[in-house]
């Protein structure tokens, strides 16, 4: 699926370095030539954006069908609430809208923008919402891939499928220590400390886990997916 | 070159988990160094992706539909400037300038004057305190002065008992064997002073003469002569004819009603 349906991976190339010729990516770009290019994927995210600064309904509504799935799942992950992630989606796609004129793409993909300002305000919410105790005691990241759900049929929901099955793959591929630092740092909403007294690990053994965890990622995640 | 350690600060800043003196830490380092700054934006984007690690849901369809309708109620911050019809505007917009001028002018006025009462105040105070300490000062600088004056009497005093003279005299005759004589001298004053008890009265026709013996001269230098009252108390202040330079003894004869230049009488008391 991966290698059949090259045009919504293409997303990504924009958001990742670009690696060598010897990763999938590089392969599965050679095998299809003739298919839309992660840098034209993000070039697109970039004009809607640009469309949506000068007041452009449609281009908003265009990045809404991209991006809504894997940013309200992002959100729905970390508060665990539907409501709650509809609220948080409403609200970054509100900004961006808003703030689509401040959007500057040498500093990073829309999908990162969207992404960060997604899991800032999901964080936010939980923080709220939940006492650090609880938090701690109800915030376990399930390690393990999730079956897809939804509208798996619509083209929107099949490159997003495709680009998640990617990253969980990357994220397979860390040490299980690794990933779990990586998911909570991630997903939780936890301090440095937290996380740690969560792992029961040291201080300094959990920002090295993320360390090595996140460095590994960005090498093993591919440039275009 | 990028550390270790600033690869770690950067893997945590990319999940937002820097906080306090390391996240400052790194922020001043990101701030000079391009390469570290180019290496969080590129883990930024890593740790992104991780949201596709979230078991993938569809969004409710509606949704779409209440985003839409809350963004035609807003308007995005344009990333190009409108035209502006300058001329049309200028005259409102030197009214409110005026106006943002007055204003200003007005409360800098307003805060001025707040500003002067409370310097006004300021000073009223500050001359009050200064009074005040004048005062304080004025007492003390009185006290001191009296204190100095009354100390100065007391040496002056203490000086002056020094300095004088205080002799008994003895009585040389029969009658006057009951009589008690002091005489002060006062070497600086060249003057001295008797006080006599149970000295005998003395007839009409002859006085009491006071005597100062000085080796320098030749005779016992007069000074002066005096009439006892009944009692026989007298205190009398005597000053010689002659300057004294060393009063060796003090004499008190009895002579001829107005005293003689040279002692002829009976020396009735004496005293060195």
């Amino acid at each position: 699926m991966l290698l059949a349906t090259a045009s919504p991976l293409m997303f990504f190339e924009i958001a990742t370095p670009r690696r060598d010729s010897s990763g999938p990516a590089a392969s599965m770009s050679n095998s299809e030539p003739s298919t839309p290019t992660g840098d034209d994927q993000g070039r697109e995210q970039a004009r809607l954006v640009a469309a949506m600064a000068r007041g452009e309904k449609s281009a908003l509504s265009a990045l809404y069908d991209s991006l809504s799935r894997p940013l309200y799942s992002l959100a729905y992950r970390v508060v665990n609430d539907s409501a709650e992630a509809q609220d948080i989606i409403q609200e970054v796609f509100l900004q961006l809208w808003q703030k689509a004129g401040t959007y500057d793409s040498s500093r990073g993909s829309v999908f990162g923008w969207a992404a960060t300002l997604t899991r800032n305000r999901s964080i936010d919410r939980v923080r709220m919402r939940k006492r650090r105790a609880e938090l701690l005691a109800e915030s376990a990241p399930d390690l393990q891939p999730a079956s897809p759900s939804g509208d798996l049929d619509s083209s929107a929901s099949l490159w997003v499928q495709e680009k998640a099955t990617a990253v969980r793959s990357a994220l397979g591929q860390l040490a299980p220590e690794q990933q779990k630092a990586i998911e909570l740092a991630f997903f939780s909403g936890l301090t440095q400390l937290e996380i740690a007294a969560k792992l029961n690990e040291p201080l300094g053994t959990i920002k090295a886990r993320i360390r090595r965890g996140l460095l590994k990622l960005k090498e093993t995640l591919p440039t275009r997916l | 070159m990028i550390t270790e350690r600033q690869e770690e600060l950067a893997a945590l800043h990319a999940f937002g988990l820097l906080e306090g003196a390391e996240r400052t830490e790194f922020e001043s380092q990101l701030a000079t160094n391009a390469e570290l700054r180019a290496l969080v934006a590129s883990l930024a984007e890593t740790a992104a992706l991780t949201a596709l690690s979230a078991p993938q849901i569809d969004p409710p369809a509606a949704l779409k539909e209440r985003i839409m309708s809350a963004a035609s109620a807003t308007v995005p911050a344009t990333d190009k400037v409108a035209p502006f019809p300058i001329l049309k505007f200028a005259p409102w917009a030197i009214a409110a300038g005026l106006a943002l001028a007055a204003t200003w002018l007005g409360t800098q006025n307003f805060s001025l004057r707040t500003e002067n009462a409370s310097l006004r105040t300021e000073r009223q105070l500050a001359e009050t305190a200064y009074k005040m300490a004048k005062n304080q000062l004025s007492e003390r600088s009185f006290l001191a002065e009296q204190m100095i004056t009354d100390l100065g009497n007391k040496l002056r005093k203490s000086e002056d008992l020094a300095r004088l003279k205080v002799t008994a005299l003895a009585s040389l005759a029969g009658n006057t064997k009951e009589a008690q004589v002091i005489a002060v001298w006062d070497p600086e004053q060249q003057t001295g002073l008797l006080t006599m008890e149970k000295l005998p009265p003395i007839n009409d026709s002859q006085d009491y003469q006071i005597w100062v013996v000085d080796p320098a001269y030749k005779d016992p230098v007069n000074g002066g002569v005096f009439h006892v009252s009944a009692d026989g108390k007298i205190a009398i202040p005597f000053k010689p004819d002659q300057p004294i330079a060393l009063p060796a003894a003090f004499a008190i004869s009895l002579e001829k009603k107005g005293g003689v230049a040279k002692a002829e009488g009976t020396i009735v008391l004496l005293g060195k």
